[in-house]
C-alpha cells in the first residue's frame, strides 16, 4: 500500500489544474518525484510541491495507491482526471471536473463538489458526501455522450442538468436535484430520492426513477402502466416522445 | 534597401508549370521572389535532393466566416486529436499561439497547419457579402497564408431582378460593386436560386425550375452571372456549386450545367467555368436505396470538354462539418442524420446552413461517396482540369490531405480501405477496377499548378523566375521511393514539410513553425463605366432603404479590414 497525503500550503485564488494528480501517476513515486509533477497554474506549469506539502508512506502499484487531500481544495480542478485504479479521498470542498473521464478506482469527497463532477466517466466510483453543483456525470460541451459507466453517489443535493447526455452507468442522489436532470440522456440509470424539476427531457433511452416530488412533469411522456423496482411500485412513463425516445421514467 | 537572398541547393524540383518533372537543380530567391541567380553571400538551404514544389494553393476551402458557426456548434471539435501534430489542443510556444480543433480549428491553427502541409495560399469558398466583414476579421488572424475569397451572388435579389429585366450591364456593375463591398476575388454561385426558394421553405429542383416570386430560372441566373463575370474580365471564372447537390441522380444536372457553359467565351485566358466539389454532384440512382456512383458519366463528359475545371470534394472517413449556402441541403442533412442544424437567412442575398456529420466506411452511402471523389481524379485523364480538395471541412478536414494523396498515388492503399467495405458498397462503385496511380508531377498539378491559371495568379503555384518565393520541400527522395508501396512514407512527408518558405521566409522547418509573417489578401476592383455604375447604385439604394437591416455605408468593408491588401484591377469590356 502507498499512501500520499497532500495539504495545501496556502489557499490559492488562481485555480490549479491537477489532472496529473491520479494514483496511476503517483504509484511507485517518491516524495521528491511527486513534488516535481507539473500542474497548470494560470497560463503556466508549476511543480506540485510549490503548492502542496507532500507526505508519502510506502510504495506500490496504482491499485494500491491512495491519495488523501487534507482540507479544502475548492480551487483545485480536475483531480483524478482519467484515473484507472486506486483511491482518492478529499476531506474538504473540491473544484470543477473532479473525476473527469475516470475509468476505474474510487474517489470519496467529504465536502461539496463544483460542476462537472464525474463527467464522461467510463468506470469506477465517486462518492460525494456533500452537495454537487451543475452537470454531474454529463458530457463535454457539444458531445453526444456523457457518462458511459461507473457509479456516482451523491449523499446530498445536486443542481441542474444532472446526467446530461448520459449513455451508461449509474447516478444516485439521496437529496433533491434542480432543473432538467437526465436531459438528452441515452442510457444508464439515474435514481433521485428527493425532488426534481422537468426530468428526462429529450431522453432517448435509459431509466430515471424519481422518488420525491416532480415539478413540471413534461407532457411529452406516455403513461404505460406500472413498474416495480426493489419492492416499490412506480407509475411508468415512456418517452421522450418528442425525441422518439424509448426511455423509462418512473415516478411515485 | 535590404537584400535578402537564399540559395536552395540540390532541390528535386517538380514544377509542372514549367514542365519540370523531378529534376535536381538550385533555386535562387531574392526579396521574396524567384530569380535567376544570387550572390555569394546568399543564405544556403540544402534540399539534399528532396522533393521541392511551389507552395500549395487550396482554391476551395471554408476557413474564414461560416466556419465560425461550425466552431460554436461543435465546441467538442476543439479537443479532437485524430491527426497527430495537425489537430487538437496545443499550448502556445515562443513562435505560435495556442491551437485547438480538427474540422474547425482556431484561426491561428489554420495558418500553421496549412503551412506545415506546404500550402501557402487559400481561397475561402463562400463569403456572404452581408457578413464579409467577419470573413476579413478572420483572414486577419490567419497567419502566414495569402488569402482570397469568393462572394456569393447566386440567390441575390438584385442579381435575379437584373437577370429577369435583361439588364446585363447593370448586373455586371452590381457584381463589381459587390466584390468591392465584400473585398471578394470572384463570383460564387451556390445552388442558383435555391437559397431564395429556401426562404419560402422550398428548393429549386433543377436548372429550369423558376425561383419563387422572381420569374427567373437557375439556368438564367448562371448565364446572367457568367456574362457579367466575362464582361468584367474577372481573374477567376464563375465558381459553381450545382443545383441538386447531395441527391441521388444529380449527375445529370451536373453534366447539363457543364454543357450550358460550352458556349461561353472567356475574356481572360482561363476556364469559362469552375464546378466545385463534384463528388457531391456525381450521384446516380433514383433514391438512397439504389444510390450509386455517377463518376464514370461525369468523367466521360469532362474528358471531352475543355472549357472548365473542377475540384473533388473528397470524403475523409470520420467526423466532418458541412457548411454551405445551400440551406435546403443542410435541412435535409440534419433531418436524415438526426444531427445538429444551424440555419441562417442572409437577408436579400442567400441562405446558409451548418450540420456536423460523420462519414463511416460501414455506411454504404459514405463508402460510395468516398470512392466517387477518387474515381473522378483517376477517370479524368487531364490533371490540369482537376483541383484536389476535400471542400474542407465538408468532406473532411484539410489536415487529412496527406492521407488523401495516398489514395490517389497508391492502389494498394485504396485496396486497404476498400477491404473494409460491404458488398453492397462495392457493387455501387467502379473504384476497385481502377489501377491508375498518380505521380508526384500529377499531384503537383492538382495541388498548386492548375490553381495558378484557374485564378489568373501567374506568380503563384509555380517556381518560374519572377514568381513568389513560396516553396515547399518534402522529405522524399523521388528516385528512391515507390509511392505505390511506401504510401505511409508519402503521407508522413506531406504531413510536415521539411521546409515551407513563404515569400522567401522560412515559415516551417522539419514540420515545425519557424516564423509567422502576415499574408496578403487579394481582392478584385473591376472597372465599370460611371453612368452604368450610378444607375445600378440608384437601384441598390432602394434595396438598402426598403429591405436591408444595415445602411449601404455600413455595408462596405473598409480598407482597415485588410491590413495587407493586393488590389487586382480589371478594365472590363463594356
Ligand atoms: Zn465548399
Amino acid at each position: 500500500m502507498q499512501v500520499v497525503k497532500l495539504s495545501l500550503k496556502k489557499a490559492n485564488k488562481i485555480p490549479i489544474e491537477a489532472d496529473t494528480v491520479t494514483p496511476d501517476n503517483f504509484a511507485g513515486k517518491t516524495k521528491e518525484e511527486i513534488e516535481a509533477i507539473l500542474v497548470w497554474y494560470g497560463n503556466g506549469q508549476c511543480p506540485l510541491g510549490d503548492f502542496f506539502t507532500v507526505e508519502v508512506e510506502g510504495s506500490d502499484s496504482a491499485e494500491n495507491t491512495k491519495i488523501v487531500f487534507e482540507g479544502d481544495v475548492s480551487r483545485v480542478k480536475r483531480i483524478g482526471q482519467g484515473m484507472s485504479a486506486g483511491e482518492i479521498e478529499i476531506n474538504g470542498n473540491v473544484d470543477m471536473h473532479c473525476g473527469f473521464g475516470m475509468k476505474g478506482g474510487k474517489i470519496v469527497i467529504n465536502g461539496d463538489a463544483d460542476s462537472w463532477l464525474g463527467c464522461e466517466m467510463k468506470g469506477g466510483e465517486i462518492i460525494l458526501n456533500g452537495n454537487a453543483t451543475y452537470y454531474v456525470g454529463s458530457g463535454y460541451r457539444g458531445e453526444s455522450c456523457g457518462m458511459r459507466g461507473g457509479k456516482i453517489t451523491i449523499n446530498g443535493n445536486a443542481k441542474d442538468y444532472l446526467g446530461e447526455h448520459m449513455c451508461g452507468g449509474e447516478i444516485l442522489v439521496t437529496g433533491n436535484v434542480g432543473l432538467l436532470p437526465a436531459i438528452s440522456n441515452n442510457g444508464g440509470t439515474i435514481v433521485i430520492e428527493g425532488n426534481a424539476t422537468m426530468p428526462a427531457s429529450e431522453m432517448k433511452n435509459g431509466t430515471v426513477i424519481i422518488k420525491g416530488e416532480i415539478s413540471d412533469m413534461l407532457p411529452s411522456y406516455k403513461e404505460d402502466g406500472t413498474e416495480e423496482v426493489e419492492g416499490i411500485t412506480y407509475r411508468k412513463f415512456v418517452g421522450d416522445v418528442n425525441a422518439g425516445g424509448k426511455g423509462m421514467l418512473l415516478v411515485k | 534597401m535590404r537584400m535578402s537572398e537564399i540559395l536552395i541547393k540540390n532541390a528535386n524540383v517538380c514544377d509542372p508549370a514549367q514542365g519540370i518533372n523531378c529534376e535536381t537543380m538550385d533555386l535562387c530567391i531574392r526579396d521574396g521572389k524567384i530569380v535567376e541567380s544570387v550572390s555569394e553571400s546568399a543564405e544556403v538551404i540544402d534540399a539534399a535532393g528532396r522533393l521541392t514544389m511551389a507552395g500549395g494553393f487550396d482554391g476551395h476551402t471554408h476557413s474564414a466566416g461560416k466556419i465560425n458557426v461550425g466552431r460554436f456548434m461543435n465546441p467538442n471539435d476543439a479537443r479532437r486529436t485524430l491527426v497527430p501534430g495537425l489537430s487538437g489542443p496545443e499550448a502556445r510556444t515562443e513562435k505560435t499561439r495556442a491551437q485547438v480543433g480538427y474540422n474547425t480549428p482556431n484561426t491561428y491553427a489554420i495558418g500553421y497547419r496549412y503551412a506545415k502541409l506546404g500550402y501557402t495560399t487559400i481561397c475561402e469558398a463562400a463569403i456572404p457579402m452581408l457578413a464579409a466583414r467577419h470573413t476579413h476579421e478572420e483572414f486577419k488572424e490567419i497567419p502566414i497564408l495569402d488569402k482570397m475569397g469568393l462572394s456569393l451572388f447566386g440567390s441575390n435579389w438584385q442579381v435575379m431582378e437584373y437577370v429577369r429585366d435583361k439588364e446585363p450591364e447593370k448586373l455586371a456593375a452590381y457584381v463589381a460593386w459587390g466584390l468591392k463591398a465584400s473585398r471578394g476575388y470572384g463570383v460564387k454561385i451556390v445552388n442558383a436560386g435555391g437559397g431564395e426558394a429556401w426562404g419560402w421553405g422550398k428548393n429549386v429542383s433543377g436548372l429550369y425550375d423558376p425561383v419563387p416570386n422572381f420569374d427567373v430560372t437557375p439556368a438564367e441566373i448562371l448565364m446572367g452571372l457568367v456574362e457579367a463575370n466575362e464582361k468584367l474580365q474577372l481573374p477567376h471564372s464563375v465558381h459553381v456549386h450545382c443545383n441538386n447537390l447531395g441527391k441521388p441522380g444529380n449527375y445529370e444536372t451536373t453534366i447539363e450545367t457543364m454543357k450550358m457553359f460550352e458556349k461561353v467565351k472567356p475574356t481572360v485566358d482561363r476556364q469559362a467555368l469552375h464546378v466545385t466539389h463534384v463528388q457531391f454532384n456525381a450521384y446516380a440512382g433514383t433514391s438512397w436505396r439504389d444510390f450509386e456512383t455517377g463518376a464514370p458519366m461525369v468523367a466521360d463528359y469532362l474528358n471531352g470538354a475543355n472549357h472548365l475545371t473542377f475540384d473533388l470534394g473528397q470524403v475523409i472517413f470520420g467526423p466532418a462539418v458541412t457548411m454551405t449556402a445551400d440551406g435546403p441541403v443542410e435541412y435535409a442533412n440534419s433531418r436524415m442524420l438526426h444531427e445538429k442544424w444551424s440555419n441562417q437567412d442572409i437577408e436579400l442575398e442567400d441562405a446558409s446552413g451548418v450540420v456536423p456529420l460523420s462519414y463511416s466506411p460501414k455506411s454504404f452511402i459514405n463508402a460510395v461517396q468516398w470512392a466517387i471523389g477518387i474515381e473522378l481524379a483517376l477517370l479524368v485523364e487531364d490533371p490540369w482540369k482537376i483541383m484536389f480538395t476535400t471542400d474542407s471541412p465538408n468532406g473532411g478536414s484539410f489536415v487529412n490531405y496527406p492521407e488523401a494523396f495516398t489514395y490517389l498515388m497508391s492502389a494498394k492503399k485504396r485496396e486497404q480501405v476498400i477491404s473494409g467495405f460491404g458488398k453492397m458498397a462495392l457493387d455501387r462503385m467502379v473504384l476497385p477496377g481502377l489501377d491508375r496511380e498518380l505521380s508526384f508531377y500529377e499531384l503537383a498539378i492538382m495541388t498548386r499548378s492548375m490553381q495558378s491559371k484557374m485564378y489568373s495568379r501567374p506568380e503563384k503555384g509555380n517556381l518560374k523566375v519572377g514568381s513568389d518565393a513560396d516553396v515547399a520541400i518534402y522529405d522524399i527522395i523521388t528516385s528512391d521511393i515507390d509511392p505505390s508501396v511506401e504510401h505511409e512514407k508519402v503521407k508522413q512527408a506531406f504531413s510536415g514539410a521539411a521546409y515551407t518558405l513563404k515569400d522567401g521566409n522560412v515559415v516551417v522547418k522539419d514540420g515545425k513553425i519557424e516564423a509567422t509573417p502576415m499574408g496578403r489578401t487579394y481582392w478584385v476592383n473591376a472597372k465599370v463605366p460611371a453612368d452604368i455604375d450610378s444607375a445600378m447604385n440608384k437601384d441598390t439604394d432602394i434595396k438598402f432603404k426598403k429591405y436591408y437591416t444595415v445602411s449601404k455605408s455600413n455595408y462596405m468593408v473598409e480598407d482597415s479590414y485588410l491590413p495587407n491588401p493586393v488590389e487586382i484591377r480589371t478594365e472590363g469590356a463594356f
